[in-house]
């Protein structure tokens, strides 16, 4: 079963076509990665499922249901997206952003009821910040700030969650707290997550599926023994990767790789 | 829920219920001096002993014809260029543009000296024409911004929106000094009271030609609270949210248009207000709308009330524009917040 499944989509900015005709599935339950190098369309594709973007063609089905015929409300009921280091208004605590999340499931003037409030203390604690939710946003670490948006992607109370780079400017053990997060969201709530990473091998680590993509194209899809392979990372991103097996998650990881040079750019 | 929150939610409301009343008190403050100055001097008795008719003709022509309906012409005007301008704050995401920036005082502007040009100052009907006249100028100048401004398939960005504004307004303001260039010095004299907010239109109809817009728009822009809220957001982060940003938008800049369009072809060209007032109101009540927008109204309508009662006071018996007030308080006030940050 898939939460999303994508027929012929093809992108574009302006008239330069970013995703071509593009088939992908994000089963459901699962953590699915999506990797590629950079401008290969990864966070295109990721707005364009989550209706922020207009495809230029094909369609996108949210469990099955085409989503040019669902309203935007409907759409936030279902699934969450987390942009790329987002911005709050200066002033906005973090309970005030993290009660935002209950928006699609409010009417009127949005007085918060019971079970809102649940849900929203809910998120706090499961992104550790109940403590700071009096807190401004925009006086938090980055790290923090992280946590916070995703705690508003929760309070939304989605069964797909889709974020572009949630790691981003993160140092490495924020990175290792988020996705541990997102990973234990999806073990403890089957909340279906699909993210665009830039880290190889904490994609491998927390993804059950991988997507690699180059060109607007699907070089792999697989599992992240499948992807994670010398032969699909030269096809990907144009390097010699030498992959090896983490002792500790038991994963795939990649420890070095070289630029390959005097091929050309046919593969 | 902790305690901390509570006690952090009851001082919330402390602070927002001290400031709703504090803003009340001065506007009353405003309203009550604003009718006591002039060039006939009425003590504060003398103005309740008045409105509640015990006031001699001469008093009650000055009171009821002349001073209250400029003052309360003046606080709708504040009122409205504030929750404009906290609106197109919101959604251009940038806090140094006001309405001005939709070329709502440029299009105005420049239909006013049209008409002036073509028609003279002297007519009956100016009047009655020229606030219609300065709304229809707002209004194309605005779609014509936004229409620039709009991209298909991208629909409009906050950036593209505040450059095309400057673009166009620079247009206009060329295309007004070739214009005046033209002006016999009545015609002059009067585009340029206009230019410098003055408001000049102080009987009862005016206040009866603003009132259907407010009484319709800033109920509808306040129960859209939530929906600003959530738009203040990034646009992605509101789309996530299930608002359907590009569509909400224009409605709301539509909003923002026609809340400052109709206040400023009353009142002309009253700066600042419309960039100040949100400024403030934020610093006082944050940034949630259901609180932010009534305080902001609030905030613009002792503004301009004050501001105009000064106008009136300052070179007695004659009177300076209330804009030129409102731009010598609002500019050091604006340059004080931006050292500050």
């Amino acid at each position: 079963m898939n939460s999303i499944t994508t027929e012929n989509l093809s992108v574009a900015y302006e008239e330069k076509l970013v995703v071509d005709e593009l088939d992908l599935n994000i089963p459901k339950g699962r953590v699915t990665s999506i990797i590629g190098p950079n401008g290969c369309g990864k966070s295109t594709v990721l707005k364009t499922i989550g209706r922020i973007m207009k495809p230029k063609n094909g369609m996108v089905y949210l469990n099955g249901k085409d989503i040019s015929d669902l309203s935007t409300k409907e759409i936030a009921r279902k699934m969450a997206i987390l942009p790329q280091s987002p911005q709050a208004p200066s002033g906005l605590t973090v309970g005030e952003l993290v009660a935002y999340g209950r928006y699609p499931h409010q009417k009127g003037f949005g007085v918060l009821k019971p079970e809102d409030r649940k849900v929203i203390e809910w998120a706090l604690e499961v992104t550790k910040l109940s403590d700071l939710e009096t807190t401004a946003v925009d006086n938090m670490s980055g790290g923090q700030r992280q946590r916070v948006w995703i705690a508003m992607a929760l309070a939304q109370q989605t069964d797909l969650i889709l974020l572009d780079e949630p790691t981003t400017y993160l140092d490495m053990s924020y990175q290792l707290e988020v996705l541990e997060l997102l990973y234990r969201l999806n073990r403890e709530q089957n909340c279906t997550i699909a993210m665009v990473l830039h880290d190889l091998n904490l994609a491998a680590r927390f993804s059950d599926h991988m997507i690699a993509i180059r060109g607007g194209n699907i070089m792999k899809y697989g599992t992240p023994e499948e992807v994670m392979t010398a032969e699909v990372l030269k096809k990907t991103f144009r390097v010699h990767a030498e992959i090896v097996t983490d002792p500790r998650s038991g994963r795939p990881a990649c420890i070095s790789y070289d630029l390959i040079r005097d091929e050309g750019d046919s593969v | 829920m902790s305690t901390a929150c509570q006690v952090y939610k009851r001082k919330v409301y402390m602070r927002n219920t001290a400031v709703a009343s504090a803003g009340i008190l001065l506007l009353l403050a405003a309203l009550v001096v604003s009718m006591n100055t002039g060039y006939t001097r009425l003590l504060p008795s003398d103005t309740f002993r008045i409105l509640f008719g015990g006031g001699t003709d001469a008093e009650n022509l000055i009171l009821f014809q002349f001073r209250l309906p400029r003052v309360v012409l003046a606080a709708m005007a504040g009122a409205g260029l504030a929750l404009s301008g906290c609106i197109i704050q919101d959604i251009s995401k940038n806090p140094l543009t006001d309405p001005g920036l939709l070329g709502i005082n440029a299009g105005a502007g420049l239909a006013v000296l049209l008409y002036v040009l073509f028609f003279g100052t002297t007519t009956f009907m100016a009047v009655f024409t020229l606030p219609i006249l300065a709304f229809a100028g707002a209004g194309v100048t605005s779609v014509l911004i936004y229409l620039l401004a709009f991209k298909a398939g991208e629909g409009t960005s906050p950036v593209r929106l505040i450059l095309t504004g400057i673009a166009v307004q620079a247009g206009i303001f060329a295309l007004t000094t070739v214009l005046v260039i033209n002006l016999d010095e009545t015609q002059f004299d009067f585009v340029a009271m206009w230019q410098a907010g003055s408001i000049w239109g102080s009987g009862w109809k005016y206040v009866l030609a603003l009132l259907p817009w407010q009484a319709v728009l800033i109920p509808f822009v306040i129960y859209r609270s939530r929906m600003l809220d959530v738009l203040s957001l990034d646009s992605s982060a509101a789309c996530s949210l299930g608002v359907a940003v590009e569509r909400e938008q224009r409605i709301l800049l539509a909003c923002a248009v026609a809340l400052a369009a109709s206040c400023v072809a009353v009142s002309g060209n009253i700066s600042f207000a419309g960039l100040i007032a949100p400024h403030m109101a934020r610093r006082l009540v944050g940034p949630r709308h259901t609180v932010l927008l009534p305080v902001c109204a609030l905030t613009g309508a002792v503004i301009v009330s004050a501001a105009d009662t000064f106008a009136r006071v300052i070179v007695q018996p004659s009177e300076i524009p209330t804009g030129i007030v409102t731009a010598v308080i609002g500019a050091p006030y604006f340059i004080w917040l931006m050292t500050r940050k």
